[in-house]
């Protein structure tokens, strides 16, 4: 009796042994991916903070005052597309931003870029791929040089190929500066791995998810400072701000909704 | 050229230039777009697989390097590990969810020598008839559980 039950249960719930269930799974996830990225260029256009207010419900009292407590301090704010690669497009794109009108920056920032990359083939990353993104940052930089306006920056920024090539850099900046100090930052890293392999696990791979201890790292190797309002279900009507280091005036500002960054203005 | 063309261009290059041990591109058999690759490796010296001849294939989709290759075993002598099923399908993380556009084709056979090499048993994977009877052509369309890095 009892298989006949279990055989009920597995056809009630339509379970077929001989069906390759990744593979549905997966087609699935991809798709998801593909919507969000139709709908949804990678870096969007300047929006008024207020359109925020629409994208929850009137009687979601906690957000609502939230997004209120944010517009004392911004005006507006770029949507990043959720792809997990957030927190670095939107570092990236921002701070180009700044870039564009401060030049003694931008030739500091790529003092900082052109030294990294001999640390980074000391730290034994592979000198030929590491060559190929650095060569494509820098060919970026060169172009902020020259007359680069907003609007080129946001089409750099939206091509997919340019634009990851940029996201992998800053990932391996982050990659090595945890390695470099990898003494310090190991005591902040959970489930028994060494710094070399959460790296390896969640910092290099393309759509790992940022957390402190990245914007830590990305704040450190480019010496820009950052600011995070954070925006969560947490009991108050303010969002939390943090400033990454503490001590600094933050360059730019993102926004963190649970599992999201946004640029903000 | 598309970018992935001129990656693994230069990826190709490098590896002639300056080969790793036991690890050799069949030149003979690349694609005009270098879309796919053969590449020969060779059992490291003292270990299970000395002096064992396999053949790994390679295929490259559009999105390289930001995108993984599909990487399995071929030819008639599919190593015999606990981590490769006998259709040649490998587990190996940096394969699928730990891939970084900052490996590449050599990093990928060095891993694949090293995970060799540190076998203490030459035995198939547990589940390995399961596997082979339902899985998917593509070894990345498999949602992969990595156990442990022992062997």
């Amino acid at each position: 009796m009892a298989t006949e039950n279990i055989e009920d249960a597995k056809a009630q719930m339509g379970y077929d042994p001989t069906t390759n269930y990744d593979e549905a799974t997966m087609a699935q996830q991809r798709q998801i991916e593909q919507e969000i990225a139709g709908c949804q260029p990678l870096i969007g256009k300047e929006t008024d903070l207020k359109t925020l207010h629409d994208e929850y419900s009137p009687e979601d009292k906690i957000y609502q005052d939230k997004i209120t407590d944010l517009q004392r301090k911004h005006s507006a704010y770029r949507r990043i597309r959720m792809d997990g690669n957030c927190f670095y497009r939107g570092f990236g794109f921002g701070y180009m931003e700044k870039l564009l009108k401060d030049k003694s920056e931008l030739q500091r920032f790529k003092e900082v870029v052109t030294t990294s990359k001999d640390e980074m083939i000391k730290l034994g990353f592979p000198s030929f791929t590491i060559e190929d993104f650095h060569s494509n940052f820098i060919e970026v930089l060169e172009k902020l040089e020259k007359d680069c306006g907003v609007d080129e920056l946001l089409e750099i920024f939206n091509d997919q190929g340019y634009s990851d090539y940029l996201v992998v850099y800053l990932r391996l900046l982050v990659s090595g500066h945890l390695q470099k100090n990898d003494d310090f930052f190991m005591n902040f890293i959970e489930g028994g791995r060494s710094v070399k392999e959460f790296c390896a696990q969640e910092v290099e791979p393309m759509g790992k998810e940022s957390d402190h201890i990245h914007i830590t790292a990305l704040t450190a190797i480019t010496g820009v400072p950052v600011c995070i309002e954070y925006m969560d279900r947490s009991e108050g009507h303010g969002v939390t701000t943090l400033v990454f280091p503490d001590d600094k005036t933050p360059v730019l500002t993102l926004l963190y909704k649970p599992g999201h960054y946004d640029l903000l203005y | 050229m598309a970018s992935m063309e001129k990656r693994l261009q230069k990826e190709l290059q490098a590896l002639q230039r300056d080969p790793p041990v036991g690890v050799k591109v069949d030149t003979d058999k690349l694609t005009s777009n270098l879309s796919e690759w053969t590449v020969n490796l060779t059992g490291a010296p003292g270990t299970l697989y000395e002096g064992e001849n396999f053949v790994l294939h390679f295929k490259f989709g559009s999105r390289y390097p930001f995108d993984s290759p599909q990487v399995i075993f071929g030819g008639a002598n599919i190593p015999v590990h606990p981590h490769v099923y006998s259709n040649g399908h490998i587990c190996l993380s940096i394969l699928t969810e730990d891939w970084s556009p900052a490996l590449s084709v050599q990093s990928v056979c060095l891993s694949i020598v090293s995970m060799l090499s540190s076998c203490k048993e030459k035995k198939r994977p547990p589940d390995n008839a399961i596997y082979v009877k339902t899985c998917s052509k593509n070894p990345k369309k498999t949602r992969w559980w990595y156990h442990d890095d022992q062997v």
